[in-house]
């Protein structure tokens, strides 16, 4: 999300200054705290339509996962530094890789997306990551390709 | 389109209303029961299976691949019943965890900005008065049957289903540039949405067309899907179709246009979603080094969804075969079905045709042989494109194509 022209944001806070200091009172930089309760009944939700279609207001609420990485050397680190972004899933799910792509992986997450993991505790989340029992599988059966276990740390950026 | 506010084209100040509107109640989610049953996806070398789940709103059984931010699979079944996947099925695949869960579709503003002469914040109600489209297209993961590759690669380990088809309502991105008048010079247009990084300077999703294709008068703002608005996690209230490419593309909570002077160099075009520069984005495992392209059109696929794949059948003589086929960026021409490892190959008889960027049913019948009879469906689209027997390997475990085999035991 690129920040519009300085002279649309302005244009835009004289216009909507007002507006939005009724609705939303004091600003702050992320989520706010869910209001504990509701005493009236939610009002039904707010729709626009056109030409035969309509769009109503929603609003759900996501699951919470509270799974952690199960007990292991260093399961403390990892579940201290590897939760908040995503859940431990992302991690149990992967197929055997190496100590190197384990370790390429970590750092991507410290370096692009800018998880606030200590470099100090890197070497402690790898060897979690290298040491879970999906990590000892079978090696991969096929016929794709005479399939090279020795593979290169990933230069597509990935995800996906 | 009377009069566009630009002046409400505040992004900052938007986008924080937005966060902190209040609709109906706001309480913490229940932690339900994620797990209600095992899926084994079959992928070569295991940790394959993953729990069924039906606790996210606006979805049905879905395969769970993540909670957090949500990565949901849909089950091949789906994919027998109809060309079009089910809303509360169609896959679901988010980058950050900061997802808005409450859109005010009166407060809600989509904005046109950047190389144009005029910027625009479009309310949804003016959205709805366009002159409108509907397409049917299937929306495919980059990333879709990642966990199939060998050697395995890092990523979401998706099985086959991170994909869907539905018919896409809204408006032609083209129309919405015009009306912002794009100025000479423009080289492309980045995609914005309401989801957030989780953490400071992280980068933010943003994805980017060349301005030639986002003016194709192909390339959708879509509000409506299979005649309903958006699921929540799907996007809504609206999001970007770009009909025969990959779905990191079809940007959802679409909130931001902007019109560049020059192409995108940012993390999300220039470093992520990039396939090798070769034939088939193949390369040798372990190659390294080799030169990269942003992913882009999608070639043809074709998979048997009539039956599970291990399933054990009765012996028969013969058996009836039927599943799904895309052509990728065009039509699909025909399909092709082999029970005897591809030596014998079968026609089928195409369903419907909803349109040449929609799933197409095939129908066929194969013979079988006491034991496992390895089936499998070759599609070739009509660029003259079939899908090889081999599979391509890349790091990013992107774009896989190859002809894919369902081993169905006649006992």
């Amino acid at each position: 999300m690129k920040t519009p022209s300085p002279g649309i944001m302005a244009a835009g806070l004289i216009g909507l200054t007002g507006i939005i200091l009724v609705s939303i009172g004091a600003p702050s930089s992320r989520k706010a705290p869910a209001p504990i309760s509701e005493t009236s009944e939610p009002a039904p939700p707010t729709s626009v339509s056109a030409r035969g279609f309509s769009l109503a207001s929603t609003s759900v609420d996501l699951p919470v996962d509270d799974a952690t990485y199960p007990d292991g050397p260093h399961a403390d680190v990892i579940n201290a530094n590897c939760t908040s972004c995503h859940s431990a899933s992302m991690a149990l799910t992967q197929p055997a890789l190496s100590a190197d792509q384990w370790k390429a992986t970590v750092t991507k997450m410290r370096e692009v997306y800018k998880a606030p993991v200590a470099e100090k505790d890197v070497d402690a989340i790898v060897a979690y990551l290298t040491a879970m029992p999906s990590q000892k599988a079978a090696p991969a059966t096929g016929k794709a390709q005479d399939p090279d276990p020795k593979v290169a740390p990933d230069v597509s950026g990935g995800t996906g | 389109m009377d009069n566009f506010d630009a002046e409400l084209a505040s992004e900052t100040s938007r986008r924080r209303f937005l966060r902190h509107a209040a609709l109906g109640t706001a309480g913490l989610a229940a932690a339900p029961a994620l797990a209600q049953q095992l899926v084994d996806l079959k992928l070569p070398g295991g940790n394959a299976e993953r729990p069924m789940t039906s606790a996210f709103p606006g979805k049905g059984s879905m395969i769970l691949q993540r909670v957090h931010p949500p990565l949901l699979e849909t089950p091949m079944d789906v994919f027998d019943k109809s060309v079009f996947t089910p809303n509360d099925q169609f896959f679901v695949r988010w980058h950050w965890a900061d997802i808005p869960t409450s859109i005010d579709v009166e407060t809600f503003r989509l904005n046109v900005f950047g190389h144009v002469n005029r910027p625009l914040s479009i309310s949804l109600a003016q959205l709805l008065r366009l002159p409108r489209v509907e397409m049917a297209a299937v929306n495919q993961c980059s990333g879709n049957s990642r966990g199939l590759f060998q050697p395995r690669v890092a990523g979401a380990q998706w099985g086959n289903g991170a994909m869907g088809n539905a018919k896409w309502l809204g408006v032609r991105l083209r129309d919405v540039l015009d009306l912002a008048g794009v100025k000479t010079g423009a080289v492309q247009v980045r995609f914005g949405a309401l989801d957030q990084p989780v953490v400071a300077d992280a980068p933010d999703f943003e994805k980017a067309l060349d301005i030639d294709h986002a003016r194709d008068g192909e390339v959708m703002i879509a509000f409506g899907m299979n005649g309903e608005q958006l699921p929540l996690l799907n996007g809504f209230p609206c999001r970007l179709i770009v009909p025969g490419w990959y779905s990191t593309y079809w940007v959802k909570m679409l909130n931001s246009i902007e019109v560049l002077p020059g192409p995108d160099d940012q993390y999300w075009m220039a470093k992520a979603y990039k396939i090798p520069a070769t034939p088939g984005a193949n390369v040798a495992p372990g190659a390294r080094d080799f030169p990269t392209v942003p992913i882009n059109r999608m070639i043809p696929r074709s998979w048997m969804t009539s039956l599970p794949d291990g399933q054990t059948i009765a012996y028969e003589a013969s058996i009836p075969v039927g599943g799904i086929a895309m052509g990728g960026d065009c039509g699909v021409a025909k399909v092709d079905v082999s029970s005897d490892g591809g030596r014998t190959w079968y026609r089928t008889t195409l369903g419907a045709d909803e349109g040449r960027y929609s799933f197409r049913r095939w129908d066929g019948r194969v013979p079988l042989r006491r034991g496992a009879n390895p089936i499998m469906v070759r599609c070739w689209n009509t660029n003259g494109v079939a899908q090889p027997m081999k599979p391509i390997w890349n790091p990013g475990g992107f774009m896989r194509g190859n002809i894919e085999t369902t081993t169905i035991i006649a006992a």
